[in-house]
């Protein structure tokens, strides 16, 4: 979807607060909501459904709430359309259904935690019959529209010639994925001439890389 | 079990707006509140993935690889070829890392790491991210000015160095393996990770100094 969250190359957002502690939470409630986010997941969720759903803020939301705030909507949202819980009961600050026989998950310590992490290594790729249309160094055009969906075409390639720089192999697409259909496709590193984007970039060598799946290009004359 | 329903979702967050207490902290804990009331989650896990990712998981490990690959040549070799193998070598593949790609400084090429559509980070390697990366300035500008984004960071590029930006829009994370500064031979593994900052493995921080 062409939505406030895709921001790259957007002007106005001013100078960057570059100020950092190196501390991983500055208020209790981010850790908390870090914390929510790895252990409650809804069954059959996919991380590309999970993006799509934060997407769908508000746009004032979306831009004017702290960053782990909108994990805090992006879950509740998620929760709410999975059945786990209602507004009335976000409402009343309390469960409204017979939770008696509910059990709490069993408490993992940080060792078993670390298991978990190590366990959330998920791969998103597999071996597919196809064999990739492009191939390293040919010329692509992406493609010059999006969908009212996820994708991860970010609007300020669209349109614009690039090269292959690298295959990745067949990833997980995500347009799908967000809409819990698991399809591998061709997967490339494309490079893009920063003076092919921008105006203002107008003789620079600098250059910006992103991963596209092979539905997102189209041959240099399309 | 989700329906995938896109529509059903932009209307609850248009309902969300109005129902949510209005400070984050109470947003959080009524969350937290509700989950626990449903047996959905422990507490007690929440506060171990808070210590995990505060004391455990954090930049020093994208430091220790990076010192590694400073001090070893095969190691370097390696992590440049398949960088999920090299960090498994000292047990820090994990979340976000599966298709981690290492990209590496020169003198005439200087490395950003960027996520324009969202805030995607190499956790298990690097921790959580820092504040200005999840925020829409350095997201909406590093594609476009990262030359003004790298100086407000303090980095002056001279123009014969080739900015590459990469932006994250797969699962494949991006690590900058900066250049290991002068005058640090006789350092030892443990003291070169020391200089290793963490911005410099995002790409905001090029020139490291003997401390």
């Amino acid at each position: 979807m062409d939505g406030i969250h895709d921001l790259g190359g957007k002007q106005g957002y001013g100078p960057i607060d570059v100020d950092d502690d190196g501390e991983a939470f500055h208020h209790d409630w981010e850790g908390r909501e870090w914390g929510i986010a790895q252990c409650a997941r809804t069954p059959g969720i996919t991380i590309d459904w999970w993006r799509h759903c934060r997407e769908l803020i508000m746009p004032e939301d979306y831009l004017g709430r702290p960053y782990f705030d909108s994990w805090a909507q992006t879950d509740f949202a998620t929760y709410i359309e999975a059945g786990w819980m209602t507004l009335d009961e976000i409402d009343a600050g309390k469960s409204l259904s017979d939770d008696s026989a509910a059990k709490p998950p069993p408490a993992l310590s940080v060792e078993q935690v670390l298991d978990e992490d190590r366990a959330h290594a998920f791969r998103f790729d597999a071996e597919i019959e196809a064999m990739p249309f492009y191939s390293v160094g040919q010329q692509i055009r992406a493609a010059r529209n999006g969908h009212a969906g996820h994708t991860r075409l970010p609007q300020y390639v669209r349109g614009r010639l690039g090269v292959i720089h690298a295959y990745h192999g067949a990833h997980v697409f995500p347009d799908l994925s967000a809409r819990g259909k698991e399809v591998h496709q061709p997967l490339y590193s494309v490079m893009f001439e920063a003076a092919e984007l921008w105006p203002e970039a107008a003789g620079s060598k600098d250059k910006v890389y992103l991963d596209l799946w092979e539905s997102y290009l189209l041959e240099p004359r399309e | 079990m989700t329906d995938f329903d896109a529509d059903k979702v932009a209307d609850i967050h248009r309902e969300l707006h109005s129902h949510l207490p209005s400070e984050p902290a109470l947003r959080v804990k009524a969350l937290e509140t509700l989950l626990v009331d449903k047996g959905l989650v422990n507490s007690q896990t929440i506060d171990a993935w808070v210590e995990t990712y505060s004391e455990e998981i954090g930049p020093k490990r994208g430091a220790r690889v990076v010192a590694k690959a400073w001090c070893d040549p095969e190691y370097h070799k390696r992590l440049l070829a398949d960088a999920p193998a090299a960090i498994d070598e000292l047990g820090y593949l994990g979340k976000a890392t599966a298709h981690l790609n290492v990209v590496e400084n020169t003198e005439q090429v200087h490395n950003l790491v960027v996520c324009t559509l969202c805030s995607c980070y190499p956790f298990s390697i690097l921790g959580i991210a820092p504040a200005w990366y999840k925020a829409a300035a350095y997201r909406a500008r590093a594609v476009r000015d990262p030359r003004g984004v790298l100086a407000e960071f303090g980095v002056d590029l001279d123009d014969e160095v080739e900015v590459r930006i990469w932006d994250s829009t797969a699962e494949l994370r991006y690590l900058v393996l900066p250049q290991r500064p002068a005058g640090t031979d006789g350092l030892s593994e443990e003291q070169l990770a020391a200089l290793v900052t963490r911005n410099s493995m995002i790409g905001t921080d090029r020139d490291l100094a003997p401390r």
